[in-house]
């Protein structure tokens, strides 16, 4: 057996995340993923008010805040078979294509570009840009006084590391950037959603925001502010890093994994014309769903929502005797933190019997984005620097995307009060079922109501297909299949194992259902 | 680029404007502006701040960067030490592990905490590096100068303690204390910024409090600064007027109801004290009543359960002079006396006639 190493926490994702891999040979050759925290919001929704859901799921995580809300909004419109009016749908989509641009590019720069950058580069900037000296100053500044938390400590740099003083003090540029345009998209969701993070006015039955036409103003100066920073900064960035510094990681395709892809459609640009299209949230969406099996280049098939599974063999959760793996509609969360062999509170997702891997790269494959096919035309290989490429595509596609759909709204605005809410009673009993493509990669969630109370609340979330433990089969999750191959030079300094769970963005607050293996019989090396 | 970034070091003149808004959102006299400035200046050796993620979601995190006046690099870089943030810092693993207790052996730091402290099954629902959060926690609280819980869960435990992990806040489990933590905690103060999720402004605000006088701003018996918890949204609510006059909304998809009170869809309002509506969020920009959406009390120890089902009326309500009153015998009385054309005057003596 190789060498154990455990990494934990890992930092700038959301959530709590551990990962633990075998070693030979300075290759990874064993994995496991696991999540450490669970909070059981699924078994806390049960006999509450259905209409709670949306407030309460949102809450799973705070970074890609509002997916839940909207999820579970369609899934209970569903259930109720309510009409959400066309400014409804609006609002819901202006909300979530906001949220899905700054997503990428804090991704990005915040939770990932420290993994690429020997910041410390920066204090050696030489150049004449007075902003860039400034940073300099800082930094040297911040270095004197011994005080240079949150970017140090830190994994040493390794050779793929970009060095380059301009380049990386431009970078750190950028990132300072990022943040304060972050800022600013949160102030322009909150005249829909009331406060950031999180949002409030988004229910059953629409959004109740009525923005006005000097609000709806002052929303698209913003937006245009947010299209100008992904369109001049984020996507050159990425695709300069993508294609020069990493070069090497992205045709050896670091971080390649299960080789299966699976999307939902999101963004519905009319409205459902059916009670079949309330779990869509609509027809005719920018983005289709759909699953490619067993490669990149084979074909797009269909999504079958009742081919959707979870299997509980590694996790820290309970089925009934004899069953093996289910439907979430039928779906169980009994968490047993003692249990024997499992190691993540994650349950594990399938599809047709297969792991699938969720998220941009997903999405891209699926709807076959032009940059993407002509990378891999070039000899990038699906992984880890592919995710970031595809991020950065579409984020330019929703928020441009998103300017006739402020118009649309400003006419109904100057026509009048906004109204983007369709009231309706609790039902006695129904089911319902709503998915969306969250930044992350496929959501879905599940509900049956009965006596006008949630008897059962179920989803299944991105983080969830990609961090998934073995099945039971002993099928690896896409994370731990995608670290087999990943070279750990130095087990000290794992630094190629961060780059390909960050490749990810793991959201692990919205996985678990996760705990520590203290039945793990394998003794472990840590690296201490 | 963030303006403080011109320069090596923030002026006075942005420490002024630093202390002014910090000043005011602490409703303390401006005449306290140059003790601030002088302290903020002084504080190049700015003061450690460990912040700790538990049950959580990082929302408030989240909301922390959200800030813009500071902004949030100003804020991270001038004015405190970050030493541990588990999604902002650049170490993992045991790098990670080893900066946490690097700051804790230097102790006298500001301990933030985000998110509930699960202490079901001894605390195994949430674990970093292989320990539990409850014993983090315990381990961070005894070096800590004060400990700042932020948000709703790790106040009183949020959403959380409503599900099976007996999810708990660090001094709180929901309205009533729970001492776990009491001999870690000693004698330090523990300021609790309860809401879903933290307001930025409010931590700023105890923070620059914190580093100019050395003290903490007057609690109430929660825990919460009064400044800024301490008068009810009811009293001061833009739509108060609307409850007076008996409009309420009854159905979000009747545009003639727009801005009446949101009682009927279950405002907790009445019971809910916060500063949202004047502080308001995101820079000064909404806040739920103005984005037409019931307060669901997330400043409050009761939040959740006891507040669910949030959106559906839930309690009995006390008018002023009146005393507690049946809401369905107000709707009943409001709709008789405004088919009268009566004014609010008449309802409040037609209700106390019914009471008595």
């Amino acid at each position: 057996m190789g060498q154990r190493i455990i990494v934990d926490p890992i930092t700038r994702l959301e959530g709590h995340l551990k990962v633990e891999v075998e070693v030979e040979n300075g290759v990874v050759t064993n994995a496991w993923s696991t999540g450490t925290m669970a909070r059981g919001v699924e078994v806390l929704l049960q006999d509450k008010d259905p209409r709670d859901a949306p407030y309460i799921t949102s809450r799973i995580c705070g970074v890609c805040e509002g997916v839940h809300a909207i999820a579970s909004a369609y899934c209970l419109d569903h259930a109720f078979d309510v009409e959400v009016p066309e400014a409804g749908r609006i609002m819901r989509n202006l909300y979530m294509s906001a949220q899905f641009m700054s997503d990428h590019y804090i991704h990005f720069y915040v939770l990932s570009a420290l993994d690429y950058l020997d910041i410390m580069a920066v204090a050696d900037y030489a150049g004449n840009d007075a902003g860039l000296l400034a940073i300099r100053d800082k930094i040297r500044y911040l270095a004197s006084k011994n005080d240079l938390s949150p970017f140090t400590p830190r994994y040493d740099p390794d050779e793929y590391c970009v060095n380059d003083p301009e380049i990386v003090t431009t970078l750190v540029s950028h990132y300072i950037k990022a943040v304060e345009m972050k800022a600013k998209s949160s102030k322009m969701r909150s005249i829909i959603t009331g406060v950031q993070p999180h949002p409030n006015s988004v229910m059953v039955g629409g959004c109740t925001a009525t923005p006005t036409v000097d609000q709806l103003r002052q929303f698209k100066d913003l937006w245009l502010e947010q299209i100008d920073f992904v369109n001049n900064i984020y996507i050159k960035d990425v695709e300069y890093v993508g294609t020069g510094p990493l070069l090497e990681l992205a045709t050896m395709g670091l971080g390649g994994g299960t080789q299966n892809y699976l999307c939902y459609p999101m963004f519905p640009q009319d409205d459902p014309a059916s009670s079949a299209d309330r779990p869509f949230g609509g027809r005719n969406h920018i983005y289709k769903g759909g699953a490619v099996i067993g490669g990149a280049s084979n074909a797009v098939e269909k999504v079958d929502y009742s081919k959707i599974t979870e299997s509980v063999e590694y996790s820290w959760c309970d089925y009934p005797d004899g069953v093996d793996s289910l439907h979430p509609s039928e779906g169980i969360t009994e968490l047993n933190a003692r249990k024997e062999n499992a190691y993540s509170f994650c349950k594990a997702p399938r599809y047709k019997g297969q792991p699938m891997e969720v998220g941009p790269l997903a999405r891209g494959v699926v709807n076959k984005y032009p940059g993407l096919m002509t990378l891999m035309e070039a000899g990038v290989k699906p992984g880890a620097v592919a995710r970031h490429y595809c991020r950065a595509v579409e984020s330019k596609t929703v928020g441009e995307a998103g300017l006739p759909w402020i118009d649309r709204l400003t006419e109904l605005a100057l026509a009048g009060t906004v109204v983007g809410m369709k009231d309706k009673a609790v039902p006695k009993s129904a089911e319902g079922f709503g998915v969306w493509d969250a930044p992350r990669g496929a959501l879905g969630h599940w509900i049956k109501i009965k006596d006008q109370r949630t008897k059962n609340y179920q989803f299944i979330v991105p983080t969830t297909w990609n961090a998934s433990p073995r099945d039971e089969k002993g099928v690896m999750g896409p994370y731990e299949s995608s670290l087999i191959g990943c070279p750990v030079p130095d087990a000290n300094n794992p630094i190629n194992i961060v780059r390909i769970i960050r490749s990810f963005d793991p959201c692990l607050a919205c996985a678990v259902h996760v705990i520590d293996p203290e039945s793990n019989n394998i003794k472990v090396h840590k690296v201490v | 680029m963030d303006k403080l970034f011109l320069r090596p070091k923030p002026t006075r003149r942005e420490f002024l404007q630093i202390a002014t808004a910090s000043l005011a959102l602490l409703g303390l006299s401006q005449a306290l502006t140059p003790k601030v400035v002088k302290a903020l200046e002084a504080s190049s050796g700015k003061p450690s701040v460990i912040w700790l993620h538990g049950s959580e979601c990082t929302g408030c995190s989240e909301s922390l960067i959200n800030s813009l006046e500071p902004t949030a690099v100003s804020l991270l870089l001038d004015t405190i030490s970050l030493r541990y943030h588990e999604t902002l810092m650049a170490a993992s693993g045991h790098k990670a592990e080893e900066a946490l207790e690097k700051a804790i052996a230097e102790g006298g730091y500001l301990l933030v905490i985000e998110g509930a402290i699960p202490l079901a099954e001894d605390g195994l629902y949430c674990t970093i590096g292989g320990k539990t959060f409850k014993d983090i926690v315990r381990g961070c609280a005894k070096n800590a100068a004060a400990i700042i819980p932020v948000g709703s869960c790790a106040t009183y435990g949020g959403f959380p303690a409503a599900g099976p992990t007996d999810s708990v806040g660090y001094l709180y489990r929901n309205t009533k204390k729970h001492h776990e933590f009491d001999d870690v905690t000693g004698d330090k103060p523990v300021i609790n910024l309860p809401c879903c999720p933290m307001h930025p402004e409010r931590l700023v605000a105890v923070i620059v409090h914190y580093l100019t006088f050395g003290t903490i701003p007057p609690l109430d018996n929660f825990e919460r600064p009064i400044s800024m918890y301490g008068e009810l949204l009811h009293d001061n609510c833009e739509r108060r007027g609307q409850f007076e006059a008996g409009r309420f909304v009854t159905d979000w998809g009747d545009p003639s109801q727009n801005g009446y009170c949101l009682y009927l869809k279950g405002c907790k309002g009445p019971w809910s004290r916060h500063d949202c509506w004047k502080r308001l969020w995101n820079g000064r920009t909404n806040y739920c009543i103005a984005a037409n959406v019931p307060c669901i009390g997330c400043s409050e120890p009761e939040f959740y359960e006891r507040f669910s089902p949030l959106y559906d009326r839930q309690f009995d309500i006390t008018l002023p002079g009146i005393g507690k009153v049946d809401i369905d015998k107000v709707m009943a009385t409001v709709a008789a006396i405004a088919a009268a054309g009566i004014g609010i005057d008449t309802i409040i003596t037609k209700l106390k006639g019914e009471e008595s």
